[in-house]
Parts: structure tokens; C-alpha cells; sequence
């Protein structure tokens, strides 16, 4: 009685790990344990709201992706939402998800024409729908593109694109920073914002984005000291002495940020 | 600390002897080192560097009205703890004024006597000797201009009607930090739009 049993025991044993070793060949023989780590990890770098609608789209572009002749309208878009899963200001991630972009834009491509990097036509492409998700309008934009974007037949080298991506990017966080401080300054919602403050308080802006070169940290201490809430204070103060406060002639939103965007531009390097 | 060094001459030693220096052979256990000074110095410190020298006398020259007068101001100063060992032999030393018996003011020579009493070491003296004298009250680095203008402005503002400053302020710090940012990144890679072939030929130029 006990050997039937011990032997009964050992054959299910037996079966069972059988179909363990099967079951640990078919995860590694088909590369699905590497697929889910990889989609993990992309889910844990960007953090999305809708982790369900992202893992829906990764998997998407994944088998999309391995079709060969894809589309130029298709690698831009796919290029875009890579763009999209991190924010600037996470600079690992951002720069991980701008190399997978790049390459997206360079592959499909023969070798030797895609040596020097991405097809110029695309770049600019890249960067007008960049503007165009960040909120920005094609007014606001185009001094922008002007500056960093390359002709169609010119090829764009990594740095470059990496550099134009980036300055999109910020520019797009920095016009809606200076929407806030429009709203800021106007004190009140519905009506426009006095001239004066807003020329005294771009001025400041101005003052401490063009403090001497020197070393950085120097530099930056000199810049913050600039703007900080003392010295604000003081210059709203004095272009509005008490009297004349809610008199004089407004400043309406969009020539306002024309004004803030044309600080940040006015820095920004021209590609050649 | 930072003041520098004022200029003196440093005479070579002269070693004192019973007897005649050139036909005794034994080793001298005293040496008098001389400094003079260019113009009289308020001291603030002696350093120098030791090479076996067990105790050290230092005295001064004070021109004061218009005698010099000899003073001691440090008296048999240990600088080796047991003269035979090899502790602080090749230390480094400074003496402050505040060590010194008298104030070392208008100094216009030092005179350094340095005793050895064991015979374990060939030759002993003292190197790297340096005088700093008093810093000055008004030689401050220069301030930058803007460090002066961080206290805040005694009368308070009238900041009726104004729109809050720490809204504004917090708003443009953002604005400014994201302009470093791009300015930051910026490469000096190019597209190579007017190059050819990474190089200016003029020849090549005709061509193209």
C-alpha cells in the first residue's frame, strides 16, 4: 500500500514539473518574460493617469513596429508619443525616450543616407506638432521654428535634434508660465492688465536673464536677487505711484506673451 | 591669513663656537639667523619650516622714535619635544603676535637663534621662513554690488492695488529657471549647413 501511494506520488510530481520546465521554455523562447519587463519599466518611467490606455498603446506601436515600410506620417507619430511619456524635467527619462524617437525617424532609411542623422523634413515636422500638443499656436511658434528648425533636404545630427526637442519643449511650459503671471498681474479676471506693470515686470525678467557671465553659481545668485519678491515689489511700486492705479492704458494678453516669448527666442541658438 | 608675505633677506647662518671656527671640528650647537626687513612691519605671524632645530629664541629690532632697540619676544621656544628624537623635526611652525612677550610693532630686523644640544644630527637650521604682517582694515575684497542692495527697503511699500509680488516674483523665478534651462542645453553642434566636406577649399567652392 505505501509504495503504490509513494509511487503514485512520485509520477504526479514528475508530471507537474514537466510542465514547469515547458511552461519556463515558452516564456523565454518566445521572449514574452523580456516584452512584459520592458513594458513595465516604460510604465514605471512614465507614470501615466491611465496605465491600462497606456500599456494598450505601447503594446500597439510594439507590433506596429515590427511591420516593415511604415509610413513617415506613422514614425512621426510614434516618434510624438514617445515624446509624450516624460517630461522635460525628468532629464533621464526624457533623454531615453528622445534617442528612441531619433531612432524611430532614422530607421527605414538606407544606411548611407541616413548617416548623418534625421531627414530634415521630418525634424521640422517633429518639432511644428511638438508646438502644436504643447498648446501653442502657430503665431506664438513660428519666431521659434525660424531659429531651430533645418531645411527639408538637410539631415539633422542626434545633438541637434535632442537640443531642438528640448527647446520646444521648455518653450511650451514657458508660455504657459507666462499666461499665469499675465493672470498675476491683471489682478482680476476680466479685466486687462496696466501697461506699465507689465513693462516694469518683463523689465525685471530681462535684467536678470542678462546677468554678466561670470561663474554659475554666481551668477545665478545674481539673477534670483533680481527677481526676488522685495525687488518685484519695489518695481511695481514705482512705475505705479497711488494715484494713478487702474487708470492708465492696459496691456491685453497676447501682446503679452508675445513680449515674454520674444525674451526667450531672442536666446535661443540659430541652427546652421 | 590670506595677507602676503612681506619682502625680506634672509642672511646665512652664522654658527657659534667655542674656540676657533677652522680648527675645531666639533659640530657647533647654536646658529643666528639674521632677517631685515625693508621697511619697519607690524608683525602678525613668523612661519617657517624646521630642519632639526630643538629650541628657538627670537628677538627683535624696534625702531621707535629714532633709536632701535633690541627686544626678546619668544625665549628658548621648544620646537623638537626630546632634542635626540625625530619629533618636529620637519614641521612646519608659525608664531602669532599674541605669543609674543612684547608687541612686534615697527620691526625692522628679526634675529632667530636656534640651539641644538644633541650631537645625534650633522647640521640643523630653519627653512621657508616667511613674515606676515597686520591686515589692514579697509583691504577687503571687493563686495559685488548687488549683495548691498539685498536689505530690504526700510519704509514699507504701499503695495495698494499692486498685484501680489510673491505671485509675480514665484511666477518669473519659473520663467527665468526655464530659460537657463534652454540656454543650458544649448550644443554647438551643427547641421554643417555651410561646410564642405568639414572643410573650406576654395577650389572645392567653385564647383559647387
Amino acid at each position: 500500500m505505501a509504495e503504490k501511494h509513494r509511487a503514485g506520488v512520485e509520477i504526479m510530481s514528475d508530471s507537474k514539473s514537466a510542465r514547469a520546465a515547458g511552461d519556463e521554455q515558452l516564456l523565454s523562447q518566445s521572449g514574452v518574460s523580456a516584452l512584459l519587463r520592458g513594458a513595465l519599466l516604460r510604465l514605471l518611467e512614465s507614470r501615466p493617469e491611465d496605465p491600462v490606455g497606456f500599456l494598450a498603446e505601447h503594446f500597439a506601436h510594439l507590433s506596429s513596429e515590427a511591420e516593415d515600410g511604415a509610413s513617415e506620417r506613422q514614425s512621426v507619430s510614434r516618434a510624438l508619443w514617445h515624446l509624450s511619456l516624460a517630461h522635460h524635467s525628468h532629464r533621464s527619462a526624457f533623454n531615453n525616450n528622445v534617442r528612441v524617437a531619433y531612432e524611430l525617424l532614422t530607421q527605414g532609411v538606407p544606411r548611407r543616407l541616413s548617416a548623418g542623422g534625421v531627414r530634415g523634413r521630418l525634424y521640422s515636422e517633429m518639432l511644428r506638432c511638438l508646438c502644436s500638443e504643447g498648446g501653442l499656436s502657430g503665431s506664438t511658434a513660428a519666431p521659434l521654428l525660424r531659429r531651430v528648425q533645418s531645411h527639408d533636404y538637410e539631415s539633422v545630427p542626434f545633438e541637434l535634434f535632442r537640443q531642438g526637442v528640448l527647446t520646444c519643449a521648455v518653450f511650451a511650459d514657458y508660455i504657459r508660465k507666462s499666461q499665469c503671471l499675465y493672470a498675476a498681474v491683471a489682478s482680476a479676471p476680466d479685466r486687462p492688465a496696466e501697461r506699465t506693470l507689465c513693462h516694469a515686470v518683463l523689465s525685471t525678467l530681462r535684467d536678470a536673464l542678462e546677468t554678466a557671465d561670470g561663474i554659475d553659481v554666481a551668477r545665478y545668485l545674481e539673477a534670483s536677487a533680481k527677481i526676488s519678491p522685495a525687488k518685484v515689489a519695489q518695481a511695481m511700486a514705482e512705475v505705479q505711484p497711488r494715484a494713478q492705479r487702474h487708470d492708465g492704458p492696459t496691456m491685453d494678453a497676447q501682446e503679452f506673451e508675445d513680449a515674454a516669448a520674444a525674451l526667450f527666442i531672442a536666446r535661443v541658438r540659430t541652427v546652421t | 591669513m590670506s595677507a602676503k608675505a612681506v619682502s625680506c633677506t634672509i642672511k646665512s647662518p652664522v654658527a657659534l663656537q667655542i674656540g676657533d671656527a677652522v680648527s675645531d671640528s666639533s659640530r657647533p650647537g647654536v646658529y643666528i639667523t639674521d632677517i631685515t626687513l625693508a621697511e619697519p612691519v607690524n608683525i602678525q605671524e613668523i612661519s617657517f619650516k624646521n630642519y632639526y632645530t630643538a629650541y628657538v629664541t627670537v628677538r627683535l629690532q624696534r625702531r621707535q622714535g629714532g633709536s632701535a632697540k633690541w627686544v626678546t619676544c619668544l625665549r628658548n621656544y621648544c620646537l623638537m619635544s626630546n632634542p635626540h628624537a625625530e619629533a618636529g623635526s620637519h614641521d612646519y611652525f608659525s608664531i602669532y603676535r599674541h605669543q609674543m612677550l612684547t608687541e612686534p610693532d615697527s620691526v625692522t630686523t628679526v634675529r632667530l637663534i636656534l640651539r641644538q644640544p644633541s650631537s645625534e644630527w650633522l647640521n640643523f637650521s630653519i627653512e621657508e621662513i616667511n613674515i606676515y604682517p597686520c591686515a589692514k582694515e579697509d583691504s577687503e575684497r571687493d563686495v559685488p554690488a548687488w549683495i548691498s542692495t539685498l536689505t530690504p527697503v526700510e519704509e514699507p511699500l504701499d503695495l495698494n492695488g499692486l498685484p501680489d509680488p510673491e505671485t509675480v516674483s514665484s511666477s518669473i523665478q519659473q520663467m527665468w529657471a526655464l530659460t537657463e534651462i534652454m540656454q543650458a542645453s544649448q550644443t554647438a553642434a551643427s547641421i554643417g549647413r555651410f561646410d564642405v566636406d568639414g572643410s573650406y577649399d576654395v577650389k572645392l567652392l567653385s564647383y559647387t
